[in-house]
């Protein structure tokens, strides 16, 4: 870290009487400087989590609640986990919920592992038609995909993968935008060392694999970070392609809630709840390797 | 930028046989797709009939559709309303939990969780706070502003609608600045402190050019996105893009004329035509202006 | 770069090929004569009705798997969003299930496909079962023959609020039954809340035209009508209300799921709903639940709008004769009455309304909603035309908004979307 950490947006205005406090480096944080930080990151956190917690309140709101009332109940006034029960037993909330971490989970390996080595190939080999290839990804990120999407099931129902969690994982299996952030990582990495184990005699994959892909680890994390929650929330392919119920996603399976014959609130937002909590937990307890990842992926370029 | 690495006796075909995963699923499930749209743009296929070749017929439809001018509009509205504020946002967000202090992470996966809702929730949540009788009328209403129908109002709805992307974009993009300003060497800030400069001079000749090339793949990235608009759109201004259909941006008008077993593929197949050459320029575009800029 | 251009071209040749030969795929894959022996696995859709009617539906396929002997059935069901791009990929895919639940409109177009089993040919001999009405609902305009078994129907009252009347000095008791008595009230209700309180919450959609009395199509089913001079006083009365704010300002964005809230939150004093509603009223706004007053759809023709679902065999189904009679299994009268009972829809089979269940009043506003229904579902119409898509849907709702917002005459909005809607049922 570095002097980097004392640009901020303005200069605290108590800086007369500063009384110093250190941080975990030692480094000296005027106490001015500290309230603002703070002020505004209490700022931004209002403004971020604020809709999450109010849908919270509402999954929350018991059945004799008026959940309309006029100015609105920030807190229920009898809270109850009824609505999380109800929505249990309308959907079977646990099998989709292991199809989509299985869907998700081939989703991060698929693009850590084709992304990588994509990346590697784009930004650290020379071969003809290189630039060919990158084209090809550029391009892929451009395609809007709501035009062409009845083009991918019949595809995939020629390949006989319709009504698989295969099919539902493939198409977005090594996303173009992965592959190109993998690509700017490697291509930020610098040579020398590279060089040094060519003269070793470490052969490509040995490269690859000892040097390059430690120092990208960072980037590697944000790509399994999308790669899951793109695999998690998606909603219109996996309906198009999975026609049996028991191989329904969460996504889907949610949507059942705000159907025909059930119009509740309480249990929307509950099924909302139910779709972000654990992907709120998951990133809570991958947090420090994330963003230690991206710190470390840093400091060795 | 860097120079090709000088070393090359290697097997020319290792390198395909690292690209080939991504080659093959983006080639299958996505160019090839695409082309058959770019077949059908010159038919006027239905979901469920076979099209005939009609030439330029759809293109030349296109241009006559009040409702493709306005999606065209709305789309490049979007763009521009959107692409500057994720730009310079979450590099400004980075900056506030780049430094280490107590609770920090706290603070950095907190602004992360809107990236990791799925859209759909986000708009259902943002649709009730937006309501006209919703949370932040409550709020404006006890200031004493007064009620504001931003779900009704065609360009409220479109205003509110980039506000929701880039509410949910801040984390996403603030993860891609925080990873560049890691590379910022440290010799850099510490030279420009010695030099008696000022925070924001500091930001402006130190931090921005070195996080310069991240801000143009945001740009380029969120130009992209903006343009393509669909979720944010559709959910708070519905199927039929706000009143008279004002808000529609063209992805929507893709999805709305090609969709369902009605469908007309062909036209919609055109209009895609025409949103992926807008996206390709739009790419193009910014990385000009970034080599321009660079010399 | 060379390369990529000539391999792009090579690939775009390679793709034009199979994509010509496919899409134009035989007329008939099993055989359409239902006649033979009852047996084999079939595939039955159902759309959104999993979550809350499972123990309903597994009972029923075994009884049909009891009764005939050698048929398997596998129920899948789908959720409420995305069902008609689902059925679009399965139909361009050839993956449609044997048995399909569908409304009028998603009949359409499959059956234009050739992919709906002609029920007036292969299941002739069962028509007697139905309400001619809902028999006739699955018949398609410029074809022959009907497409789907009618299933459930659906109808409602008219909601209001009570405590809203009362407010703008309206008769609570006296609820508006004929045209100008809505209109008239709507206007006096915005005027005496200062334009906060509007009666209504949709802009006019094809059925409201339909119910005011606008003859839609022409006899042929070639051409759509309801730019006469009936549709455009309907839609300048519209504009009135909207301009007295008497129509919610927010109706030109509405959904019928935003409009059936504002209701909840008493910013609309009327909605139209169905018996299911009045358990919603009971669970999410108590305090309306106690003003909630119920009267009949206001119409100008004496016939109510309902709204039907049907059930349509796969023509391409490889045991026609078991999807037939699952199809037929699932609408016949008993098991429409049994499903009745379990949810507050009405069936098609002639002769179930007269049931005790929907005749008898017992004093709960259920019942008497529900008795009030059955009644007038006898003559009750579907007016939404089987051919009015999506796509017509979303021309119509805007060219009406734009003459809300005065930025056309009635007249030019509904000229504008006869021709629109014209043009693309010639495309279709």
């Amino acid at each position: 870290m570095s002097v980097l950490e004392k640009v901020r947006p303005e200069r605290p205005a108590t800086e007369a009487r500063e009384r110093r406090v250190t941080d975990e480096h030692g480094r000296r944080i005027r106490a001015g400087e500290l309230a603002w930080r703070y002020l505004l990151l209490l700022a931004v956190l209002a403004l971020t989590i604020g809709p999450f917690l109010w849908q919270l309140s509402t999954s929350l709101k018991g059945p004799t609640e008026d959940i309309y009332s006029s100015p609105p109940r920030f807190l229920p006034e009898h809270p109850t986990l009824h609505n999380y029960a109800r929505v249990a037993d309308t959907i079977p909330v646990w099998d989709y919920a292991l199809n989509s971490l299985k869907v998700a989970t081939a989703n991060v390996v698929t693009n850590c592992v084709g992304s990588a080595l994509a990346g590697y190939a784009l930004a650290r080999l020379r071969y003809r038609g290189r630039g060919a290839a990158t084209l090809v990804f550029v391009l892929a990120m451009l395609v809007p995909v709501e035009g062409i999407i009845i083009a991918q099931f019949t595809t995939m129902r020629e390949l006989g993968l319709n009504n698989t969690l295969i099919g539902v994982v493939l198409p977005g299996a090594v996303g173009a935008l992965n592959v190109l952030l993998m690509r700017n990582a490697f291509r930020n990495l610098p040579y020398e060392i590279e060089e040094a184990a060519y003269v070793d005699g470490a052969n490509v994959w040995q490269r690859f694999w000892r040097i390059g892909l430690p120092s990208v680890k960072g980037t590697l994390a944000v790509v399994a970070i999308f790669a899951f929650m793109g695999a998690w929330d998606d909603f219109l392919w996996p309906l198009i392609v999975l026609s049996d119920p028991s191989k329904f996603t969460l996504t889907i399976g949610l949507n059942y809630l705000h159907g025909t014959f059930a119009n509740d609130e309480r249990l929307v937002a509950a099924g909302t709840v139910i779709a972000v909590a654990p992907l709120i937990a998951l990133f809570a307890c991958l947090q420090r390797y994330f963003f230690r990842g991206v710190g470390e992926g840093a400091v060795k370029g | 930028m860097a120079a090709p690495l000088r070393i090359r006796r290697q097997l020319p075909l290792s390198p395909w046989l690292f690209a080939a995963p991504g080659l093959l699923i983006t080639g299958a499930f996505v160019l090839y797709p695409f082309v058959s749209t770019l077949v059908n743009s010159f038919t006027d296929r239905r979901t469920l009939v076979p099209g005939r070749f009609v030439g330029l017929a759809n293109f030349r439809e296109l241009l006559h559709d009040d409702m493709f001018w306005t999606g065209l509009r709305n789309s490049f509205l979007y763009v521009l309303g959107v692409v500057p504020a994720l730009v310079v946002l979450p590099l400004l967000l980075a900056l506030l939990v780049h430094k280490n202090i107590p609770g920090i992470t706290f603070f950095r996966s907190a602004f992360y969780t809107p990236v990791v809702a799925s859209i759909v929730v986000v708009g259902l949540i943002w649709v009730w706070l937006l309501d006209e009788r919703g949370l932040i009328n409550a709020l404006l209403e006890a200031i004493g502003i007064g009620r504001i129908g931003f779900l009704s109002d065609q360009w409220l709805l479109l205003l509110s609608a980039m506000a929701v992307t880039v509410w949910k974009g801040l984390g996403y993009y603030m993860i891609i600045y925080l990873a560049a300003l890691a590379n910022v060497p440290r010799e850099l800030h510490e030279a420009a402190a010695v030099d008696g400069a000022g925070p924001v001079r500091r930001f402006l000749s130190v931090t921005v050019p070195a996080v310069r090339s991240t801000m143009v793949l945001v740009a380029a990235l969120s130009s992209v996105a903006a343009f393509k608009v669909f979720s944010e759109v559709y959910l708070m201004a519905g199927p039929s893009g706000g009143p008279a259909g004002e808000d529609t941006t063209l992805v929507m008008l893709v999805q709305r004329t090609g969709t369902g077993l009605t469908g007309r593929v062909g036209y919609a197949s055109a209009l895609s035509v025409v949103v992926f050459v807008v996206t390709v320029a739009l790419m193009l575009l910014v990385l000009r202006a970034d080599r321009k800029e660079e010399s | 770069m060379p390369i990529s251009r000539r391999s792009l071209a090579a690939a775009a040749l390679a793709l034009v090929l199979p994509l010509s030969a496919c899409g134009s795929g035989g007329d008939d894959g099993g055989p359409t004569d239902a006649s033979g022996k009852v047996e084999g696995d079939i595939t039955f859709q159902t759309w959104n009705l999993r979550a809350n009617f499972k123990p309903y539906f597994e009972d029923l396929i075994a009884d049909f798997e009891h009764t005939y002997p050698g048929t398997h059935v596998k129920w899948i069901d789908q959720p409420a969003e995305g069902y008609p791009d689902k059925l679009s990929a399965d139909a361009a895919g050839g993956t449609l299930p044997d048995v399909v639940n569908v409304s009028p409109d998603l009949v359409a177009p499959l059956a234009r496909a050739g992919l709906a089993l002609d029920l007036d040919k292969a299941a002739g001999t069962y028509r007697s079962e139905y309400l001619p009405g809902a028999w006739a609902s699955h018949r398609i305009p410029g074809m022959k023959g009907t497409y789907a078994f009618p299933w459930y129907l659906n109808t409602g009252p008219l909601f209001y609020n009570k405590a809203l009347f009362e407010k703008a000095g309206l008769d609570p008791e006296q609820p508006p039954k004929t045209y100008d008595d809505l209109f008239s009230d709507a206007l006096r209700m915005a005027e005496k809340s200062d334009g906060k309180v509007a009666t209504l919450a949709n802009v006019p959609t094809i059925e409201d035209f339909g119910r005011y009395g606008v003859p839609l199509m022409n006899r042929q089913g070639t051409a759509f009508t309801f730019n006469s001079a009936k549709g455009v006083e309907l839609l300048t009365r519209y504009k009135e209300l909207y301009d007295a704010k008497a129509l919610d300002p927010q109706a030109l964005t509405a959904t019928p799921e935003s409009a059936g809230k504002k209701f909840l939150t008493g910013a609309v004093a009327m909605n139209p709903g169905s018996a299911l509603d009045l358990g919603n009223f009971k669970k999410n706004a108590p305090s309306l639940y106690r003003n909630i007053g119920i009267t009949d759809q206001i119409t100008s023709t004496g016939h109510v709008n309902m709204y039907v679902m049907g059930v349509m065999v796969n023509s391409r189904t490889r045991h026609t004769p078991a999807a037939v009679a699952f199809a037929h299994f699932v609408t016949d009268a008993r098991h429409q009455m049994s499903f009745a009972k379990k949810v507050a829809i009405f069936p098609s089979t002639a002769g179930s309304l007269d049931d005790p269940y929907f005749t008898k009043e017992d004093g709960t506003d259920e019942t008497r909603v529900r008795v009030a229904a059955a009644k007038s579902l006898k003559n009750a119409v579907n007016y939404t035309p089987v051919l009015f898509s999506d796509q017509m849907k979303t021309a119509l709702r805007n060219e009406v908004a734009k003459a809300l917002q005065g930025r056309q005459s009635p007249e030019e909005a509904l000229d504008n979307a006869v021709n629109a809607a014209d043009r693309l049922l010639r495309q279709g």
